[in-house]
């Protein structure tokens, strides 16, 4: 019996094509963040509210995935950006070789900030890089003070958490400062926002920061 | 869930790696413990995909290494089994993990197709 070393990682070729997105969204000078969370956290909600704000400011443009149907595409749609909707049928998360598929299909040149929603899944998605610059987590006040610690690879890879439909909070028993050091426990320099998608609150602050760093990494990255 | 496509990328990566006219008998597997990547789902997945890539006798050894993390707030260094959130030293945190995220084909046991050992 022959023991042969191989030690690479198994989902190399997915990051190999992730690698090759990214410097595809570099060369069009587009800045890329990939919204994950469970479903029905308000991750299309949120988009719904920050692309209008980014209306005149920034060219936003949306890769949608999702397992069946096209209907957060159209959401998106309705708000005259490009978009792109995946359906996995099946697979449980966006890989590398969806996204490049569907930025084929974009008009990076008319783009300045991707987002790319996954599809609603707090665990899957933490194993496959997309080729984005950031990740950002979306809970919901509904899902409870403990889930940065039952999901912890999917907050540690994130840059921002977005805490939505705070609108509910006077009926929830969320302790909010308790699921925000919990979150930090998780990854101390997360960055977290306050949303309700339902009365805007919160939205202009996390279009403000997305646009901070957007303006950071063409500062640092591109200087076309 | 995930674990399917796991393994079916890592039996196209074995096939690949195995020299022509051998059989592989073992596959050693690295599994990091932050990964949430199930060594039971990725047994089950490995026994039923494996047909077409594998002979039935390939077998996948799963190593879960030991985390190793640092604590921010007292600064002590420590081995943990499973992943957790506070230092069991000072009760405090952030605990800043080493290690935890690995998802790697460490190495194959493969033996000569055309030599039959007598056993």
């Amino acid at each position: 019996m022959e023991t042969i070393r191989i030690a690479e990682k198994i989902l190399g070729k997915n990051d190999e094509l992730a690698a090759a997105n990214r410097e595809r969204f570099e060369a069009s000078g587009v800045f890329v963040v990939s919204l994950v969370g469970s479903a029905g956290g308000g991750k299309t909600s949120l988009l719904e509210r920050a692309i209008p704000r980014l209306a005149g400011r920034l060219r936003a443009g949306v890769i949608e995935g999702d397992v069946e149907t096209e209907r957060d595409g159209r959401r998106i749609e309705a708000l005259r950006v490009p978009v792109s909707q995946v359906v996995t049928g099946g697979t449980c998360h966006l890989n590398a070789g969806m996204i490049q598929k569907a930025a084929a299909r974009m008009p990076l040149t008319e783009i300045d900030l991707l987002f790319i929603e996954n599809v609603g899944n707090l665990i899957c998605p933490a194993s496959y890089s997309l080729g984005e610059h950031m990740r950002v987590v979306v809970m919901s006040t509904t899902e409870g003070e403990d889930k940065p610690l039952k999901y912890p690879a999917m907050f540690r890879q994130a840059e921002a958490m977005v805490l939505n439909k705070v609108d509910l909070l006077p009926h929830l028993p969320l302790n909010v400062s308790e699921l925000e050091d919990f979150a930090r426990r998780v990854q101390p320099e997360l960055k977290i926002f306050r949303t309700s998608a339902q009365t805007n609150e919160g939205i202009e602050a996390w279009t403000k920061w997305l646009m901070k760093c957007r303006a950071s990494w063409r500062q640092a990255n591109w200087t076309n | 869930m995930h674990e399917a496509s796991i393994v079916e990328s890592l039996l196209r990566q074995v096939a690949q790696k195995a020299p022509p006219r051998t059989e592989v008998h073992r596959v050693h597997l690295c599994v990091g413990r932050l990964t949430n990547v199930s060594p039971d789902a990725l047994n089950f997945y490995f026994e039923a995909l494996r047909s077409g890539f594998l002979s039935s006798r390939a077998e996948l050894i799963i190593n879960q290494p030991a985390l190793f993390a640092r604590c921010q707030n007292c600064g002590r260094e420590q081995e943990f089994a499973d992943w957790t959130w506070e230092c069991p030293q000072c009760k405090s945190g952030p605990l800043v993990f080493r290690n935890g995220s690995e998802l790697e084909l460490e190495a194959i046991e493969v033996e000569d197709n055309g030599n039959h050992p007598h056993r």
